[in-house]
């Protein structure tokens, strides 16, 4: 089994790569073989095709899209992380807030959508709301738990050396707290895609949701899974940026065991 | 943090560390649990000073105190003759455990201690490697901790709060992770240090024979509540050769101090 292979990463990305291809495939097959009519379950080569006769039109949709989750979850991410340092800063106010933060996790904050439609009309700002929602949480409370979890003996280390409070906060809890803000930035990534989408649902003139609800008025099975590819690739797009991203930033600790 | 006031100067005080009649209880709900009472003790300027005592008496919370991160119930703590008080950051500290930034590169550890008190760190880069040469840790500079034993993760705490600008140094059992025979290797590079710069030290230890090797003078502590049983200080000449273990002044020293720590009046056994 030890021979020659190739490297690590490639060894994990071509299974599910192989998986990928062979379920695809037996798709393709099935539908051929079964004759089963193609406004029910089109076949991959149809999806392709339909993806490509409208491309035009789709890559609007993308971009609108594309921009509304970058916008919303930007603004949810630097919201989260702001209330949770400021939380993490003033003892008093995390006491308050903290418990309310984890109960509210609970709620699919996505049930506010057609809410915030009804009270703030079809524009972007409700869209943009229902995103910076529900990444918000999942942010702010991966980041608190990160800030609360420091070694208190380093702690105490830093604090002898004569750390004030912003070195305690820059030098030792906030890097300590990267994992943890990762992990809810990942979960955040992940909902910033269905908060647009459905938005989009409720009510819009540009993007993947609108393109999915005209399809499906029209019954146009393959177009809809053109808009489904569509948006796990923005998905995928920006978890991996995430993924990326702690890469290049969380250093140093053996993965994936002093955290989660 | 940063005062200016704080590296002496001409007017050297002759103390580097006093503390006198601490006392020092903690909570724990409706109980006082004693912990250190009535501790007097000091380091001179330039010297090199142990505590012995039993696990559990005292020791670290005295360094806490020290270090201005807990208020003494009675009692007052100069460093370098200006009281503590509740003042942090004049001291140079090693804690019990390495407690090392596991996100920061062996390096970016040592200078740690430096770049709190404001010296930017590419300016401490390069007097981090030279120690680092020194303390056996050549290849590791950029090395993270967790890729390193326990022993070595000792030493780099120990370079830490060697290479912070304090005059008095706190270590806290800095070698209780290393085998007898790097122990040895540590006494004679630790002292090598000590001889060359002459820092005013305050040593934590169960060791009896290393307090005795490293130090002018010993505290014997007793067990919690802990009390000063004994000063002893420590006659030999420096630098020390390491054949000073065999001589018979030495070995009764070290008898004389396990049978303190062994017949604690006060310790429940
Ligand atoms: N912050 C604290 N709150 C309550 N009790 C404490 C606190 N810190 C220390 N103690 C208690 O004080 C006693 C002395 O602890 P300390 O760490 O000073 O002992 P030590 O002499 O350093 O022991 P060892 O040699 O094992 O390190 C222990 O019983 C400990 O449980
Ligand atoms: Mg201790």
């Amino acid at each position: 089994m030890a021979e020659t292979s190739p490297g690590p990463r490639a060894r994990r990305w071509v299974p599910p790569l192989v998986a990928i291809v062979l379920i695809l495939a037996a798709w393709q097959l099935f539908t051929v073989l079964s004759g089963i009519d193609r406004w029910l379950l089109p076949s991959p080569a149809d999806i392709v095709a339909a993806g490509g006769a409208d491309r035009e039109s789709l890559a609007g949709h993308t971009l609108a899209t594309v921009r509304l989750t970058l916008l919303g979850f930007s603004a949810g991410v630097a919201i989260g992380l702001l209330v949770a340092v400021v939380l993490h800063v003033v003892p008093v106010l995390r006491a308050a807030v903290y418990p309310l933060l984890v109960v509210s996790q609970n709620i699919p904050t996505i049930a506010l959508a057609p809410l915030l439609v009804v009270w703030l009309g079809f524009g972007v700002l409700p869209k943009v709301i229902v995103i910076v929602l529900v990444c918000f949480f999942p942010v702010a409370v991966a980041t608190l738990d990160g800030l609360a979890r420091t070694d208190p003996v380093t702690t105490n280390y830093l604090r002898m050396s004569g750390a004030n409070r912003r070195q305690l906060f820059a030098k030792l809890e906030f890097p300590n707290a990267l994992p943890a803000v990762f992990s809810g930035l990942k979960i955040a990534a992940t909902y910033s895609v269905f908060g647009a989408i459905i938005s989009e649902w409720l009510g819009s003139e540009q993007g993947i949701g609108r393109y999915m609800i005209i399809q499906k008025s029209a019954f146009r099975a393959d177009r809809m899974f053109v808009s489904i590819a569509i948006v796990v690739l923005i998905s995928l797009l920006i978890f991996g940026t995430v993924v990326l991203l702690e890469r290049i930033l969380v250093r140093g600790r053996p993965r994936r065991d002093a955290h989660e | 943090m940063a005062d200016p006031g704080v590296t002496p100067m001409s007017s050297e005080p002759a103390v580097a560390l006093e503390v006198d009649g601490v006392h020092k209880s903690f909570r724990r709900g409706q109980e006082t649990l004693p912990v250190l009472v009535d501790i007097s003790l000091r380091v001179e300027n330039g010297e090199f000073v142990s505590i012995v005592g039993p696990s559990g008496g005292g020791k670290s919370t005295l360094f806490h105190i020290v270090g201005g991160l807990l208020a003494a119930d009675r009692g007052t703590v100069r460093v370098g003759g200006q009281d503590v008080a509740g003042r942090r950051g004049l001291i140079g500290y090693m804690p019990q455990q390495p407690a090392l930034l596991p996100w920061r590169t062996i390096e970016n550890n040592v200078v740690l201690a430096r770049e709190i008190t404001g010296e930017p760190r590419r300016r401490s880069r390069a007097l981090a490697r030279e120690w680092l040469a020194k303390a056996g840790l050549d290849g590791f500079a950029s090395a993270y901790p967790h890729t390193l034993s326990g022993g070595m993760q000792q030493r780099v705490a120990f370079l830490r709060a060697l290479l912070s600008d304090h005059e008095l140094l706190l270590l806290d059992e800095p070698f209780s992770a290393l085998d007898a025979i790097l122990r040895v290797d540590m006494h004679r590079w630790l002292l090598d240090i000590w001889e060359e710069n002459r820092r005013s030290i305050l040593f934590i230890t169960h060791n009896v024979e290393e307090a005795l090797l490293l130090s002018s003078t010993v505290y014997v502590f007793t067990g919690r509540p802990a009390t000063v049983l004994e000063r002893v200080e420590v006659p030999f000449a420096r630098p020390r050769p390491d054949e000073v273990v065999d001589d018979p002044e030495f070995v009764r020293l070290k008898r004389r101090l396990t049978h303190l720590l062994k017949h604690d009046p006060r310790q429940a056994r």
